[in-house]
């Protein structure tokens, strides 16, 4: 069975939990600095000051060796109330935080994760709850309460209340969207209790975002707390930030410019709030990775023009010449190395890769649709253009780039699907391709060559006034498709153009781009993981492994005679459907 | 010995559109027995319902009508709370059906100790090592790592170890590589078939890769629009089908030994001249 013993298999301390700390930046460090540093003055502080209720005889004085912070009208020490109204404060804000993010996290996971009449009864109540106007709503209840009852407890009651509808809602949805994972499912199959399943398979995910909000929640209540005691509604016998306000404010501290007694509390809940705040940005980060600053390499390098680009073939439209893409970051990851390919007029050149290998980088880098990170390293991209001659594309300026994509090279992108706008019709979307480039175009004249594509990719042209959801995948598609032939560009680029369709309508839109190139006349890169799929359709193949071409020849050749031992592994993944079995194993027994 | 009968299934979906109200049949009387060392495939289009029979059959939805029977050895069907312990389901997406805050150890110790299969640490520990192995994964290795820093084979390994753990005999297994990359598809799909060979598991196989099916099921069902149109053993559904949908589904499927096969001929057309009822054109 094995040699390991299970001591070796112990768990270690669990490195889950270091998963979802905050990457170190300067936006939490600052953060913790802050709230560190304004927490340990009111816990500690208190026991460095004296009594912050003793009254002097010297009135209002200010800041001076005797007094840090100067006193109150009536001889009070400044320094020692805030440090007994910090802690005060930061009671009542802990106090919020812990039950605001409870009553949350009970209405919007349970319920969501519940379903039903549970959920809906649920999310009725924390949207009234949200509507309920939370200030006024406090003012009214702590003012029914008796003044001599309305201790701490009362208030931080009172705030969690009005304070939780909103994080309740954001957990509801997002404990929606963790329900339907498998995951979550796959604990269902397995027979997972249901408090089990919230407990240990949604909760932990939802960790960060609980985080979040229970930040939130603490500087609300702090805000709300300071609010209302500067009405003079807060808490009766404790001392809070906000108490400090509202007896400055009684004893004219502003009118006698007396700042010492009303800046400090002031700043310490505007730097609290400012810490708080910072840590969630970081927090923020750990729920979604893409916020994260992207750390910029200084002085990118860009290709000059003057870089000489080899002159192609006669025959070739597009060439790609050692191209390299690198993605710069950390540990710099060379997606596409030193790429060569040509392809010719009117033909389809068919690019095979898996996930990751580099393929659509290779097709953004011909677009120069790559972003940051992502930079081209070395080599040249030059496309033939049947009037201008060659174009080097990674020289042209933006203006110039603009004018040559679509008009001379399209895209049909990945999932492309999803790449049509749900808010406007088909004709909106094809005109606007129509009116950017051909500006002279008249209406009537967009409106016929609109209606004419969609004939030509066989969808009935009364579909303009369609919105994109009410046309099934395989007639957006078919759209996409016309879109990138609008302007009757030279070269389509394909990337995946048929994954992710069933296989009857995969056929049908193969179909449509053949009989299109042979009425048209333009070239294709097509990319895909599908090899099958590219040794009946296209002309020549190449076939891409970790940013680098190993096999490039004719459909025949690299089926038949395979050199690279990837292609032949490849090949090999596909069982034929009529053919041998080839690597397979049958399970059963006879058929 | 235990044998899973579907018996007359048929689950409605309630649409809610505006004020109207319809219902759509998503599986429309399905019937189909698994045996033990056998794996029958149901093939189908998005849509076609094939899904949403896994997941009845895996407990996650109620049929409308019909009924899934678990029947042991002697033919006595399995009470409810056992169902589990033999029925278990691997999904389509391993890098979805693992829970990223959890270790690959915790994802198989789990079901092991829901189902009462080990009772010690210890014991739980050297069963989660014995099933790493069990799928070809280095147990030392991979036990404490998580769901991210494996790869998606890797993964769907695991989710496969994970759906062995209760001792399940009977696996549902929905398009468990459809979403790996293809030279590690074949890995899978053997490793699947030597378990069942091994374990003498019942396994349904749900695709829409009727060349995987072919080769990988001993009886094909082929779906279409919730209702199985064609039935039979594998390679005499897939290379003599009679059904027009079959032919159709047959005919767009990319074959690399038919290179050069003309792109004149509508599939769509193929099959209506074989005097075929009409399907929607999508």
């Amino acid at each position: 069975m094995t040699n390991l013993s299970p001591e070796l298999l112990e768990p270690r301390p669990s490195a889950g939990w270091r998963n979802l700390a905050p990457r170190w930046s300067p936006k939490l460090a600052v953060g913790s600095a802050l709230i560190l540093t304004i927490t340990l003055f009111g816990l500690v502080g208190p026991l460095l000051v004296g009594d912050p209720d003793r009254i002097d005889n010297i009135g209002l004085t200010a800041p001076s060796g005797g007094h840090l912070l100067g006193t109150t009208q009536t001889g009070q020490d400044v320094l020692a109330q805030i440090a007994y109204a910090t802690r005060g404060s930061l009671y009542i804000g802990v106090l919020v935080g812990v039950m605001a993010t409870f009553l949350s996290a009970l209405f919007g996971i349970v319920g969501a994760y519940i379903g039903g009449v549970v959920d809906e009864a649920f999310s009725l109540f924390s949207n009234v709850m949200l509507v309920i106007p939370g200030l006024p709503l406090v003012i009214v209840i702590s003012a029914f309460v008796p003044p001599e009852q309305r201790g701490s407890w009362t208030i931080a009651l009172v705030l969690a209340i009005t304070g939780w509808a909103a994080s309740a809602r954001v957990l509801r949805a997002q404990t929606l969207s963790l329900r339907g994972r498998d995951y979550v499912l796959a604990a269902r199959v397995a027979g997972e209790r249901t408090w089990r399943v919230i407990g240990v398979e949604i909760l932990p995910n939802l960790l960060p975002l609980l985080a979040s909000q229970f930040v939130f929640a603490v500087i609300a209540a702090i805000l709300s707390e300071a609010g209302l005691s500067f009405l003079g509604l807060g808490a009766s016998s404790s001392s809070t930030l906000g108490t400090m306000l509202y007896y400055a404010q009684n004893g004219f501290a502003l009118q006698r410019g007396a700042w010492w007694w009303f800046v400090p509390p002031g700043l310490i809940i505007a730097l609290f709030g400012c810490g708080l705040a910072l840590v969630n940005f970081s927090i923020d980060e750990i729920i979604n990775p893409k916020l994260r600053d992207l750390r910029r390499r200084v002085g990118a390098v860009t290709r000059r023009a003057t870089d000489p680009a080899p002159s192609p073939g006669d025959d070739a439209v597009l060439t790609l010449t050692g191209l390299s893409v690198t993605y710069q970051g950390e540990r710099p990851v060379r997606a596409v190395r030193e790429v060569s390919l040509t392809l010719r007029r009117g033909e389809i050149l068919g690019l095979a890769g898996e996930s990751g290998c580099g393929k659509t980088t290779l097709a953004y880098a011909v677009n120069r649709l790559y972003r940051p990170p992502a930079e081209v390293t070395a080599g040249s991209v030059t496309f033939r253009d049947r009037v201008d001659g060659d174009l080097d594309i990674l020289a042209l300026t933006p203006e110039e780039l603009r004018a040559f994509r679509w008009s001379k090279l399209s895209m049909v992108f990945q999932g492309a699907m999803n790449a049509l706008n749900p808010v406007l019709t088909i004709r909106r979307q094809l005109e606007d391709v129509l009116t950017t480039h051909r500006p002279a175009m008249s209406r009537k004249a967009r409106r016929a060559r609109c209606a004419e594509l969609l004939a030509l990719v066989g969808v009935d042209p009364r579909r303009l006034r369609s919105y994109p959801h009410e046309l099934s995948g395989g007639m957006r598609q078919r759209v996409m498709i016309a879109m990138a032939l609008l302007l009757e560009p030279q070269v389509v680029i394909m990337d995946e153009p048929t994954t992710a369709l069933d296989v009857v309508v995969q056929r049908g839109i193969l179909r449509e781009i053949m009989r299109l190139r042979g009425e048209l006349g333009f070239a294709v890169l097509f990319i895909t993981h599908d090899l099958p799929l590219l040794l009946e359709v296209a002309d020549r193949i190449a076939i891409m492994l970790d940013g680098q071409i190993v096999e490039y020849g004719s459909a025949e050749q690299v089926r038949d005679q395979p050199r690279h031992a990837y292609t032949r592994r490849l090949l090999d993944s596909f069982p034929s459907l009529t053919g041998e079995r080839g690597a397979f194993v049958r399970s059963g027994g006879a058929p | 010995m235990t044998t899973l009968e579907v018996a007359d299934l048929v689950k409605d979906f309630r649409i809610r559109g505006g004020l109207r109200r319809s219902r759509l049949r998503a599986v429309d009387n399905v019937s189909f027995t698994l045996t033990p060392g056998r794996t029958v495939a149901l093939v189908g289009e998005s849509g076609s319902g094939k899904s949403t029979i896994a997941r009845i059959i895996a407990r996650l939805e109620r049929p409308t009508s019909g009924q899934v029977i678990l029947r042991g050895s002697g033919g006595a069907a399995v009470p409810n709370r056992d169902y589990r312990h033999h029925v278990q389901m691997v999904f389509q997406d391993p890098f979805a059906s693992l829970n990223p805050f959890h270790t690959i150890a915790h994802h198989l110790a789990r079901p092991l100790r829901l189902h009462g299969r080990t009772r010690t640490r210890a014991e739980t520990w050297s069963a989660v090592v014995e099933l790493l192995e069990r799928v070809s994964l280095p147990a030392g290795d991979v036990a404490h790592r998580r769901p991210h820093e494996l790869s998606g084979g890797q993964r769907q390994r695991v989710a496969i170890a994970r759906a062995l753990a209760p001792g399940a005999t009977v696996l549902v297994a929905d398009e468990p590589v459809s979403m790996l990359d293809v030279s590690i598809r074949l890995g899978v799909l053997n490793l699947l078939a030597s378990l069942q060979r091994d374990q003498d598991l019942a396994v349904l196989y749900i695709t829409h890769d009727l060349a995987t099916a072919r080769h990988f099921a001993d009886d094909i069902l082929v779906l279409y629009r919730g209702r199985v149109v064609e039935r039979g053993p594998a390679d005499q559904v897939i290379l003599d089908p009679h059904h027009p949908y079959t032919k159709l589904l047959a005919a767009a499927s990319p074959d690399p030994a038919a290179r050069g096969r003309s792109f004149d001929i509508d599939p769509a057309e193929v099959v209506e001249a074989g005097s075929a009822p009409p399907y929607e054109h999508r």
